[in-house]
């Protein structure tokens, strides 16, 4: 359970140690796609806890979204209309909803076990 | 369902999300870098600054002024532009070489029409050559060389005792190289083409000689003509006469 975890460490130390540089008109893509990335990661937790997780959905997931939210953006640039909002917007709160999700799964987990220790 | 196959899906892309995390976050950091100086300082610093500005533009004017001074003394230098008139007259007087693109012409005799025991035609009838050099200034041949002399305007070619001279210089062998130049590649090309279809290999294959053309060269060198032109009834015109 804690491989997830030691990977995004691992991510980061190696893109910190390759000190890779976009340049600064992409990195509102990157942030973006950053979002969708992690909405989509808190996701595969949320539908694990929940016992519906679907490898492939989670991985077409992954990268549909980070392709959507970027050439949404680019749109939104070309349009000069500020679109990639709707993409922060969408991420941001399905991202708040996984993440209670997950949170309230825990806590019911937790309490189960707690009253089964107080049981025995 | 596994977890050691969801596990494995979770970790790369966890890895993926901490690569991007990691670009982005280096992407937007920046040194920071407060600037801690008050308005007197700002002050000094701008007075600098202006200073240098100031000093930059001077330099550039006085740049500016002579590279003026120069431009005008270069201009009204009569030396200056006498030579460069020379240099030009000397370029179309043909006394000075020049390196133009053009054609090599090559005239040799015909090897299967050598029989054993005649003489070998060696000359080379100045008509011919004649011919050749008008159907040449025809197709804006500019600069003409034969067997390395200069043509000029001047330029005589006859026949003395059986010998073909150029001005004085004679054709003792064959085979003999003929440097047409002209201006421009294009033209180049063009006589090139013209000279192919002309009649005139076929007018020097009658007196046994081989006319063959090379493809046009883009850097051909022309040599000067290397006698001194002999004006006999030319004078120059006095100033402010009428004439």
């Amino acid at each position: 359970m804690w491989l997830p975890f030691i990977g995004l460490v691992i991510g980061i130390i190696l893109g910190l140690l390759t000190e890779i540089r976009i340049p600064e008109e992409y990195s509102n893509y990157l942030s973006i796609a950053v979002l969708a990335a992690f909405d989509t990661l808190f996701g595969g937790i949320r539908a694990y806890l929940q016992n519906i997780y679907d490898e492939k959905v989670f991985v077409s997931g992954f990268f549909f979204n980070i392709i959507l939210a970027a050439s949404l953006a680019f749109l939104g640039v070309n349009l000069g209309v500020d679109l990639y909002l709707a993409a922060v917007f969408a991420f941001g709160v399905r991202l708040f909803q996984n993440i209670a999700v997950i949170r309230r799964i825990l806590l019911a987990k937790w309490s189960t076990n707690k009253e089964k220790v107080e049981k025995n | 369902m596994d977890n050691k196959k969801i596990n494995v899906s979770f970790t790369l892309i966890a890895v993926l999300v901490g690569f991007m995390i990691a670009i982005q976050f280096q992407t937007v950091k920046k040194p920071v870098e407060r600037d801690t100086r008050d308005i007197w300082q700002l002050r000094d610093a701008i007075l600098k600054e202006k200073e240098l500005q100031s000093n930059l533009l001077s330099e550039i004017r006085s740049n500016e002024e002579k590279l003026a001074a120069y431009e005008s003394k270069r201009k009204q230098s009569k030396e200056q532009a006498l030579s460069d008139t020379l240099k030009e007259l000397k370029l179309e007087a043909g006394l000075s070489e020049i390196t133009v693109p053009g054609i090599k012409l090559k005239i040799e005799p015909v090897i299967e029409e050598i029989k054993i025991g005649t003489p070998v035609n060696r000359v080379i009838p100045p008509e011919l050559l004649t011919r050749l050099l008008n159907e040449l200034n025809m197709y804006e041949a500019k600069y003409v060389a034969i067997d390395g002399k200069r043509i000029i305007n001047t330029t005589v070619i006859r026949d003395i005792n059986m010998e073909t001279k150029i001005d004085g210089h004679t054709i003792e062998r064959l085979p003999i190289e003929v440097v047409v130049g002209v201006d421009d590649n294009s033209t180049a090309e063009k006589l090139y083409n013209r000279m192919k279809v002309s009649k005139a290999t076929e007018e020097f294959f009658i007196e046994n000689l081989r006319l063959s053309i090379s493809k046009p060269i883009p850097n051909l060198t022309v040599p000067a003509y290397d006698d001194s032109i002999r004006i006999r009834y030319m004078e120059p015109a006095k100033e402010g006469g009428d004439s």
